[in-house]
Parts: structure tokens; sequence; C-alpha cells
């Protein structure tokens, strides 16, 4: 039984599922992992890697609580950058509770968001791309990795357009392309359409995975600021169906507590 | 016919007969995005895609079902032009085709007729909820498919979707959670990937017509890449509490080239349930 918690901290909707029926689903034990004597899923051995020699980045992975709620919570006071109206309308948006979360109309969070939310996601590798299956409102990302570069007016959009490289032994993404409306938290913080994210995949080990995560937006923020967002992977389990609109309730509870 | 030439704007007919979307994209700014050329096409002798070369193969051996494909569209065009993602002949009636239609048991049979004349205004894909399985195999929308070892991945362009099917020989579950797009398995027979889906929520809907489906439902898909650029697909739906028989419906996908999938948010400034009236 997994409980959603949905885009705002107030507001927690438990997936009523019957615990049979999803043990069927989420128990099916994860195959090629390495796994100590008594059978655990070894989640220090080394990170694996593909048989081009680069980091197996593949497998389901689920974001450590502590930043979906607030991106700079480890940060120090201060050290968002906001630009003047951009900190008018986070404080707006602090004040009513972040009653306009377009996440709370079942909106996809976009990126950066998507690698915060406290969700299960599955990263594929196939020729030329990383895939990213996301369980929050059952949604996927395109990471184009065939050497092709950012386009330099994409069609806006929430994920908007990600390329990514290796240095190293760090998957590189970068992407723009985005629309004006997104969210960098539930707290509100905002991202205009001159955001320009550079995620830095970093897999530890066989159980950890960091994404290094640099807001670039002039627009909202006077300079660039970096967070981290670790990783942990999930074993012998998989992603559910998540149907965000199906039966919202979130506005009957956000107008009560919105005003 | 069944390979779109690539456009700098596409129009995506919605969900409703009567309720069409056109995705208000400046050319040039969509171009950039869909205009990306697909890596590793067979070429003919002049140059030009060729789209009957062989089945392409995965390192084991098995068909390569990767690619993005769109459904074949079975409806003729308007006068004025095709358009790009319009829906065909089994979108509105998955039974298109079948001798004497769906076998429809009597409850259902009253539903459709009930749901026709109320236009289909409570068709899910219309408030934006899931198409499901198998009604995406009829749908305008654009899928990618996607081969990683021990499952096939499918993108689906409506609602920024996707569908998992295991291929790493788990065995069907045989009471799972229930979701639109149910629980996947899939084993090769031959060059056929043959896909057995059960654990569907109930009242979904097959087509536009409003054709039921039931939580007793299975459906198996059988896909078939016959050449480069086509895939044929059966599909056969077992659902006794809706119908009277199992009953197979086929479609043909054809394969994209040079093009992507658009992000689409359906409910991002929807303005079409307050149209859906009915009659």
């Amino acid at each position: 039984m997994r409980a959603l918690i949905i885009a705002a901290q107030a507001a927690v909707l438990a997936l009523a599922l019957s615990a049979t029926a999803s043990a069927q689903w989420l128990n099916h034990p994860t195959a090629d992992i390495p796994r100590t004597p008594d059978g655990k899923p070894n989640l220090s051995a080394p990170a694996p890697r593909t048989s081009d020699g680069k980091p197996q980045l593949a497998g389901l992975w689920r974001p450590s609580p502590g930043l979906t709620g607030d991106i700079a919570r480890n940060l120090k006071p201060g050290d968002v950058p906001f630009q003047p109206w951009a900190e008018t309308l986070y404080k707006q948006r602090r004040a009513n509770n972040s009653k306009d979360d377009p996440t709370a109309n079942c909106i996809v969070g976009g990126v950066p968001r998507s690698d915060l939310v406290g969700y299960p996601f599955k990263i594929l590798q196939v020729p030329g791309m990383v895939v990213i299956l996301y369980e929050a409102v059952h949604a996927y990302r395109q990471i184009f990795t065939d050497g092709r570069t950012l386009p330099e007016n994409p069609q806006p959009a929430w994920f908007g357009y990600s390329v990514g490289r290796w240095e190293g032994d760090t998957l590189v993404v970068e992407t723009t392309g985005f629309n004006d409306k997104g969210w960098l938290d539930n707290a509100g913080k905002p991202a205009t359409d001159q955001l320009h994210v550079t995620e830095r995949f970093v897999r530890k080990d066989f159980g950890n995975m960091d994404i290094q995560i640099t807001i670039d937006d002039p627009k909202a923020y006077t300079k660039p600021w970096t967070v981290t967002q670790p990783l942990a992977f999930q074993a012998d389990t998989e992603l559910l169906e998540y149907i965000c609109n199906e039966n919202n309730k979130y506005f009957e509870l956000v107008h009560d507590f919105g005003k | 016919m069944g390979i779109s030439a690539t456009s700098n704007m596409r129009a995506i007919v919605g969900a409703a007969g009567m309720a069409m979307f056109v995705a208000a994209m400046s050319g040039s700014l969509a171009a950039q995005w869909l205009n990306y050329p697909t890596a590793r096409v067979p070429r003919t002798s002049t140059g030009s895609p060729d789209l009957s070369a062989p089945t392409p193969r995965l390192a084991d051996g098995t068909p390569d079902l990767s690619g993005l494909w769109e459904a074949e569209k079975t409806r003729p065009c308007p006068r004025d032009g095709c358009q790009d993602q319009q829906v065909g002949e089994q979108f509105v009636d998955i039974g298109w085709g079948l001798k004497g239609g769906l076998p429809y048991q009597p409850w259902a049979a009253e539903l459709v007729k009930a749901r026709r004349a109320e236009m289909g205004k409570g068709d899910p894909i219309s408030h934006c909820l899931p198409i499901g399985v198998p009604r995406t195999q009829f749908s305008p929308f654009l899928k990618k498919i996607l081969h990683v070892p021990g499952l096939v991945a499918v993108l689906d362009e409506q609602n920024m979707s996707y569908r998992q099917i295991f291929t790493d020989g788990r065995p069907p579950l045989a009471d799972p959670y229930p979701s639109w797009n149910g629980y996947s398995t899939g084993k090769w027979d031959g060059d056929t990937l043959v896909v057995q889906t059960n654990g569907f929520r109930d009242e979904m809907w097959l087509d536009r017509n409003g054709s039921p489906m039931t939580d007793a439902a299975r459906v198996t898909e059988r896909i078939r890449r016959v050449n480069y650029g086509k895939v044929e697909i059966e599909v056969t739906v077992d659902d006794p509490k809706a119908y009277t028989a199992p009953w197979t419906a086929r479609i043909n996908h054809f394969l994209l080239l040079d093009t992507d999938l658009l992000d689409y948010v359906c409910l991002e400034n929807e303005k079409d349930v307050s149209h859906l009236v009915g009659k």
C-alpha cells in the first residue's frame, strides 16, 4: 500500500488498495540485481555499467523526501536569488497555500519538479535516448542522447526539450523550451520560459543516485543556483497506474484552506 | 494513405467527433521539435525511406518493434484534405468490419444505444481520463515503442501516458489491481508478440459509441511487424459480462519518420467538457 501525497502539503490522499491485490502487482522480484546472502538487494554494491562502459541508470527509483515541498530546503535562508517580482509571487503563493498549483489540477510537474516528487519513476535506457516513466500523474519524459543539440526555439512545454551527454560517469542533461507556467516546488517558487535546467545524474552505487539540479532562469533569479536530490533504488516493486484526475478531491480541500 | 508526410503543424483531432482541438503552433516553432531526422532508416536507391524493407530485428533475433507508430486512417479524408490525426472507423465503432457487429449482451446493447443518443458525452477521454487498453490501439494519437530487457514500453502521445508490457517471462496475474491499462505480459509466438492483459477497471469505453468493457475482460493483442514500415495488430476481447462471445478487431499501424511525440496535456486549458451537453 502506497500513500499518495499530492501537490500541497495539506492534502494527503490515500489510495485505497486492498493489500492482497496490490501485493501481486507490486511484489515481483527485480531480475539481475545484486543481492546479499539472505536474498535482500545489496544496495551498496557497485553501480552497474552498460555494455559501452557507462553507468547503468536504468531501474526504478524514488526521490528521497525533502525537496518536494521546498526545493531550497537544504540551502541557507536567502540563498535563493529571487528577482523581486519572483519573490513577491512566491510570498503570495505561500500566503494562499499554493492554491493555484498546476499539479493540483493534475497537470504534470515538468522539469525539475518531477525529479523531486516522492513517487517512484522508472528510467529506461535505449539507443539514443533515456526515457523516464513517472508514476506521478502517469506521464513520461524523453531525453535525447543521440548527440543532437538543443533546438533554439522549441515548442514550449512543461517538460521542455531535453538532451543528454556523458561527462565521465555523469549523465548531464540540459533542458530548455519551457512554458512560463512552471512551479519548482509545492511552495511555489516560479520558473519562466527562460529557464535552463542542467541535471547531473550521478549513480553512486547500486542503491543510490544523486541528481544535481542547476536552475538558471535569469527572468526569475539573479544567478544560477544548485540543489541535490538523492534517489533510492526501488527493488522488487513496480510503478502503479496513478490517474490524478480520477475522482480528484483536491479543490474541495484547497478552497477551504486556500483563503 | 498510411504514411503521413512530415508536417510542420499537427492538427490534433480530439476525443469527440463533435469536438476538435487544434494545437495552435506556429509552423516554425513546431518544426524544430518535429522535424528531427530518424536514424538508421533503410533507403531505396533513390534515397527515399524504404518502408517495405525487411523487419528489423533485435540482437536476440526477435522482431524490433521500436519506432513511432500511427494507426491506419480508415475513414475517407474530407474533401479539403486529410486531418493529420483523424479518427478512424474503429475509433467510433471498434466492431467496424465485423460481420454483424459486436456481440453485445442485451444490457450492453441498451447502454450503447443510450450513449449514442447522448453523443458519447460521458466518454472518459473527453474528460481527459485515460484511453486504456485496447482502445489506445485505435486512437489517432502517436505511439512510440521501446524495447529494454524484459519490457516493451509504449509512450502514448495521448495525455503523455505510457504502458508497460512485461516480456521477462512472468505469468499473468490472477487478480491484479484494477487499472485502465490492465496488467500486460507478452511473449513471442514466432515473429508475433502476443500480449495478454487482464486486471481492468470496470466501466471502460472501447469506442466513441460507448461499447463497454468490464472488469471481467481479458484482452489478447497479437502484434506483428510485417516489414519496416508496418505493424499488424489483432485485438481479441473476451469479456463475457458484456459480450456473448469473444471477438477480434484488426488494425494496421504505420511507421512515422522524422517526427516525434508532442507533449499533449489534455487538462491544460480544457474547454471541451462544458460543451458536451449530449442532446
